[in-house]
């Protein structure tokens, strides 16, 4: 397929962005430095940061980038076939979840020494520049913060008549919640909320405000049995009141915003990170809203975190580096990159550059950045990146949290099932 | 082994025997060097990106290979793993063979019928052919999984026409017990090829035996079990032993319809997404690699069984 565009009539035009981040193929340009660019996402992702190309390369008439988007499912095969092939991208958008597993097999560069002369992070949240790291070398700059959030569908609740949770609001009350906006009745075929018993960030919620967590920094599982039976149980209570939907709705669920039983009008209440709060409206007729997950207590407290929502990784395999990091510098520190990008990856980490986007929100965007700044005693600590298997960890807890909800398994033996089978991952590598 | 010696003996004088060979080595070449120029481009892609990578993934089945280290040796761990503490794979085996054991009967059966009413010279068949044949192009998109939501979700069609009987039917596609028959039914749905192959087959057989049978007064099912199934069991040979290679190796029904997550409680995981799963969502190339070498194992007994068994039921008298 060989397109022969100007840089700008390409940029200028969505649809030749998306062709091109289905095949991959652009035009080599005759310059002197030529930077690989990959990220998933859509087209509104798409347009923002092919927006800062533009931008940095009006600076930078020596580097031409070319850019490649594809959706999450098929972003890391893809990566992972590149990297296997010698075939990497210089720039590569990084998931906390997957940054251990490239960092670690050496597919990422050490960006360390390049700060602060050509890498100027200084007026990030150190625990952000903490979270890019691993074994004490740091790999990935941190596009934004986003937090665990509960999306509220808040014309659903006025119909029925309840009122919305606080952020003071029990699991026992968000329960009761639930089976009152079942009861009301306003909608066919509507729940209180989704089924979040396989939903790996809303049990880390949980555990982190029993004093646990998932999993240690030395890839270990962090809870025991009885945990993950309380929690197994608390949901099979939940699905005897009616208050959340029943399995068979729930596993219409693919971890995609267009499956939530938000959008497809299955419930009042679901559960996803706060920057995809502006997806999340964009598809739904009613005025949505978000909030924290409902604490175990009145007064329990740092179940949430902050964190990188995700990252830009630069290859070890780039031979132009140097340009790599100038460009992931300008992405994070340019107040007009900044304000082409919004907050559609997060809140932007540095200060400076929160502040340029924070005069210019639209309301959408400004509760997203309110939540994530308005969390206060709810947020503890970043844990530490998943270990290698997380990924595999998600998959088991959802299966289990299934077999419950089926009547396949009791939550008792599924929580110490849990645990054995995550261990057995684990000890696998 | 003595003409090979005296051909390559020193003194460069060659047999009588090895000058034969090699005159009709040279005229074999000579005639044949086109046709394999023209097979060249065929070759290419036999021997680059079917052999190669085959022989490649073999190599890998005995290694850890994870995409971004250098593969390392780790003999048959990868196989004595499968065998012996892998619940998943036969999770998957199990999904699998249902997927074969029901699909392919329904769509061959399915098939035929249509092929025979279409066989009945009603006018506009090419129209008719082309439709049917449609859902086969759709295969394995996306609009497919939003088309399987809509008529087999809790609130779809399916379910709202089991209502007006009094049913209150569960969501057929998000249910364990019974997600995997609504990827039975979209392959049967798509059971455009078959049909083709069949319909060509039905009209090679002569219309003056079932005129000779009608004569007789041989009812129309007597000729269909006398004449038709007999004559046809070449065609069916063949679409049986397609379809069930096609069905151990369906993959993006599952993926597309489920996701890519093979739920609820791997009860869509057919072989090839576990397989995928482990190799692009694991980083477990080399175990994967493993998983489809067995895949090929299994898929070459079946067949094998097919040919074996042909001989006494599949009538060749042409």
């Amino acid at each position: 397929m060989p397109i022969t565009l100007s840089r700008r009539h390409f940029l200028a035009s969505s649809a030749a962005a998306l062709a091109v981040g289905a095949s991959g193929v652009l035009p080599a340009w005759a310059q002197n430095a030529n930077l690989r660019l990959i990220f998933w996402g859509g087209q509104a992702r798409a347009d923002r940061t092919y927006g800062v190309v533009d931008l940095f390369t009006k600076d930078h008439s020596d580097t031409s980038i070319e850019g490649e988007f594809l959706g999450w499912a098929d972003y890391w095969p893809k990566v992972a076939t590149q990297t296997a092939g010698g075939n990497q991208p210089d720039i590569i958008q990084m998931d906390y979840r997957y940054i251990v597993e490239y960092a670690r097999r050496g597919a990422l560069a050490p960006l360390e020494s390049y700060m602060p002369s050509k890498l100027n992070l200084g007026d990030f949240d150190p625990a952000q520049i903490e979270g890019g790291s691993v074994d004490g070398h740091f790999y990935g700059v941190s596009l934004g913060a986003n937090a665990a959030a509960t999306v509220l569908n808040t014309t659903a609740f006025q119909e029925a008549g309840v009122d919305l949770p606080t952020q003071a609001t029990t699991w026992e009350e968000f329960g009761k919640i639930g089976a009152e906006i079942t009861k009301a009745g306003k909608r066919k075929g509507f729940f209180g909320f989704a089924d979040g018993s396989g939903n790996e960030p809303l049990l880390e919620n949980y555990l982190r405000q029993r004093g646990k967590a998932l999993y240690t920094a030395d890839s270990k599982v962090a809870f025991g049995a009885e945990d993950a039976s309380e929690w197994f149980d608390m949901w099979s209570k939940f699905r005897e009141a009616n208050a959340c939907v029943p399995p068979d709705v729930q596993a219409l669920y693919k971890d995609t915003i267009d499956t939530s039983p938000v959008t497809l009008g299955k419930a009042a209440a679901d559960y996803a990170h706060s920057n995809q709060f502006v997806g999340f409206q964009a598809v739904s007729k009613d005025k949505l809203a978000l909030n924290n997950y409902p604490r175990i207590k009145s007064d329990s407290k740092g179940g949430h975190y902050r964190k990188p929502s995700m990252f830009f990784s630069v290859s070890s395999q780039s031979k132009v580096i140097d340009q790599a990091v100038d460009y992931v510098n300008f992405f994070v520190t340019n107040p007009d990159a900044a304000l082409a990008l919004d907050v559609e990856r997060g809140i932007p980490e540095s200060k400076a550059m929160r502040d340029v986007v924070a005069a210019k929100l639209d309301a959408t965007g400004k509760i997203a950045l309110d939540y994530v700044s308005g969390l206060g005693d709810l947020a503890g600590k970043l844990p530490p990146p998943p270990p290698s298997g997380a990924g595999e960890g998600q998959v088991v807890l959802r299966t289990i949290a299934e077999q419950i909800a089926f009547g396949q398994l009791s939550p008792s033996d599924g929580g110490k099932q849990l645990v054995d089978e995550l261990s057995r991952i684990l000890a696998k590598g | 082994m003595s003409d090979v010696m005296r051909t390559t003996a020193p003194d460069g004088i060659k047999s009588e025997y090895g000058a034969a060979a090699q005159g009709r080595f040279r005229r074999l070449w000579t005639a044949n060097a086109p046709g394999y120029l023209f097979l060249l481009p065929w070759l290419v892609g036999f021997f680059g990106l079917t052999l190669g990578p085959a022989l490649i993934s073999l190599y890998l089945s005995f290694t850890d290979f994870d995409m971004l280290r250098s593969p390392g040796w780790v003999g048959t761990a990868n196989y004595v793993r499968i065998a012996t503490a892998d619940p998943k794979f036969a999770a998957a085996m199990k999904v699998t063979l249902t997927y074969v054991i029901f699909s392919v009967p329904f769509k061959l059966t399915f098939a035929l019928l249509v092929a025979m009413a279409l066989n009945r010279g009603i006018r506009g068949l090419p129209v008719y052919r082309a439709i049917f044949y449609l859902p086969s192009l759709l295969g394995g998109s996306v609009a497919i999984a939003v088309l399987w939501r809509q008529l087999f979700a809790g609130d779809g069609l399916v379910n709202a026409a089991l209502a007006q009987i009094g049913i209150q039917g569960p969501s057929w596609i998000s249910h364990p017990s019974y997600s995997i028959y609504t990827l039975v039914a979209l392959s049967v749905w798509q059971f455009g090829s078959p049909m083709i192959i069949f319909l060509a087959g039905l009209r090679q057989i002569p219309q003056d035996m079932y005129e000779a049978a009608s004569l007789d007064g041989a009812s129309k099912f007597r000729q269909f079990y006398k004449i038709t199934l007999p004559l046809l069991t070449p065609v069916i040979f063949f679409n049986a032993v397609v379809q069930t290679i096609d069905a151990f190796k369906a993959f993006t029904p599952a993926f597309i319809i489920s996701g890519g997550t093979g739920g609820p409680i791997n009860s869509t995981l057919f072989y090839t997404l576990y397989l995928y799963q482990e190799a692009f969502g694991n980083f477990r190339m080399g175990y994967a690699s493993a998983l489809a070498w067995i895949l090929v194992v299994i898929i070459a007994i079946f067949t094998a069984f097919s040919f074996l068994s042909s001989r006494y039921w599949v009538h060749y008298d042409d």
